[in-house]
């Protein structure tokens, strides 16, 4: 899932003190599972931002809404007959959201009121961790299961390197090295003489580094 | 005079440009150089030209010192964190290297090895800002240096190609200008009327503009460049000029010598460009009478 936490009270304040109609968008989907954005996250900031303007001597409205998906335009459509009635725009989605939501009702300021982390697991209860950089060109089929581009800090696809001691990343000591954790898979796999097979040099040609990406299924595409 | 010294005091500068070799043979860049000796006031060494992996401009940069001309090395964010650049400048400063030109750089997708990471961890402003930063003994983290550097930086223009895109590049410059440009060299000039205006509207940046001028070198660059780049403003007459020309190798030298000579009363500079004909550099220059 695309992981996100909360953008601090200040930042959020300085967003939106400008305008007294505020529309406060949820997203059911990654945002909510990792409760930064969903309609519970959604209920705790509108009162926050209620209890803070309060204070100030300021009334602000709040409206509060979560949609399904913010990242799908069906959804984001939604809105539409509520954006009269406000003045801007503060999302609780991932960037996708945002940016959907901005695409489609140009004339309102829209602010982000998390912060989009990584794609991540759910690792226990409130502990998530980054899992996949989204490179294009998976890898996790030799390197059992673990990616180096996602969780060797240097992402080495050669590791490990000099840092790695008693399993962990020199980097902090909490941090697993990616490469011992390959290691130890491809061991209890059997397939530990993969570790000698060089690969080699990552075409990064795939990845954010060929430009923005974009997917079109002609099978679908309408 | 030196080039900082000339273009502090509003004298004309001649710049040209000439790439590092595709390997260690460097005969052609030193021959070609020896040539210019005296007849410019820097030579300037592109990075990785158009995304293409060539020794440095820093290695070119360094040679070409030792060969006795001032050089003006570029330098870009693609390739290079902060870390990698902040040592590059500094280095460059050491090997003799006084002149920095930021520019932007070829997308790798362009270039002859697509498959590369990039960086991109400082964009031109940034650059500025850092040489900037450098020069006054404080690096990007804050920490204080053991001799500081003394550079002159520049940055470049982006072709335009129609004024509401002009009035969006004189704002980006003047950004670059705040951030320590001390010159722009602008875009690859091929219609001098509409380079006036270019030049009235970045009048108010009020630093030196070195025009680009871009040696044509046959009928098919001409037809790409004017059909790929509408800013160019490559008209037909200039076209038919060359492919109705005896001599079309001689008439490209002549077109970018008398654009050259023109431009003389129109900026503080000219950067003469060849991409690959870096021998044919000085006939241009015999032609423009510099």
């Amino acid at each position: 899932m695309i992981t996100a936490v909360r953008k601090p009270m200040e930042e959020i304040i300085a967003c939106v003190s400008p305008y007294d109609r505020i529309l406060l968008v949820g997203c059911n989907e990654c945002v909510s599972v990792c409760s930064a954005g969903g309609r519970k996250e959604v209920a705790l900031l509108s009162s926050a931002l209620q209890m803070h303007f309060l204070k100030q001597g300021k009334t602000i409205e709040i409206r509060e809404m979560t949609l399904e998906r913010q990242c799908d335009p069906e959804y984001v459509e939604e809105l539409v007959n509520y954006m009269d009635g406000a003045d801007a725009v503060l999302s609780m989605a991932c960037g996708c959201g945002v940016q959907t939501i901005a695409a489609r009702f140009r004339e309102k300021p829209v602010f982000p009121a998390v912060n989009t982390t990584f794609m991540g697991a759910s690792e226990r209860q409130g502990v998530w961790s980054e899992r996949c950089q989204g490179c294009g060109d998976c890898v996790l089929g030799i390197t059992g299961g673990i990616c180096p581009i996602a969780r060797c800090s240097k992402r080495l696809l050669n590791g490990p390197c000099g840092g790695s001691t008693k399993g962990k990343c020199e980097i902090d000591a909490n941090v697993d090295c990616a490469w011992q954790l390959i290691w130890d898979r491809l061991k209890a796999l059997g397939l530990e003489k993969r570790i000698e097979d060089v690969i080699e040099a990552k075409d990064w040609r795939t990845s954010r580094d060929g430009g923005p990406r974009k997917i079109v299924r002609e099978d679908l595409a309408s | 005079m030196n080039f900082k010294k000339k273009l502090s005091a509003g004298e004309f500068v001649v710049l040209a440009e000439m790439n590092t070799p595709k390997g260690v043979d460097i005969s052609e860049l030193v021959t070609n150089a020896r040539r210019l000796k005296d007849r410019v006031d820097a030579v300037v060494i592109p990075d990785m030209d158009n995304g293409v992996m060539r020794m440095s401009a820093l290695g070119g940069g360094a040679l070409l010192r030792r060969e006795g001309l001032e050089t003006i090395a570029h330098i870009y964010g693609r390739d290079k964190n902060r870390m990698a650049l902040q040592g590059d400048v500094l280095a460059a400063y050491v090997l003799g290297i006084p002149h920095l030109l930021a520019v932007p750089a070829e997308p790798m997708a362009n270039g002859d090895h697509r498959e590369a990471g990039t960086v991109d961890d400082l964009g031109e402003i940034d650059i500025l800002k850092m040489i900037r930063s450098l020069c006054e003994g404080v690096d990007m983290a804050g920490f204080e240096l053991k001799g500081a550097p003394e550079l002159t930086v520049g940055c470049a223009m982006s072709p335009v190609a129609d004024d509401s895109q002009l009035a969006q590049e004189v704002e980006t410059l003047s950004r670059k200008v705040d951030a320590g440009a001390q010159y722009v060299v602008t875009s690859p000039v091929f219609d001098l009327e509409a380079y006036g205006r270019i030049v009235d509207a970045l009048k108010p940046l009020r630093v030196p503009l070195v025009a680009n001028v871009f040696l044509l070198k046959n009928v098919g660059m001409a037809r790409y460049i004017s059909i790929h780049d509408p800013g160019s403003r490559i008209s037909e007459d200039m076209i038919r000029r060359i492919r109705k020309a005896p001599d079309r190798e001689a008439e490209c030298i002549r077109m970018a010598g008398e654009a050259a000579a023109e431009l003389k009363n129109m900026v503080q500079g000219v950067k003469i460009t060849t991409l690959g004909w870096e021998h044919r550099l000085p006939d241009i220059l015999s032609s423009a009478g510099m």
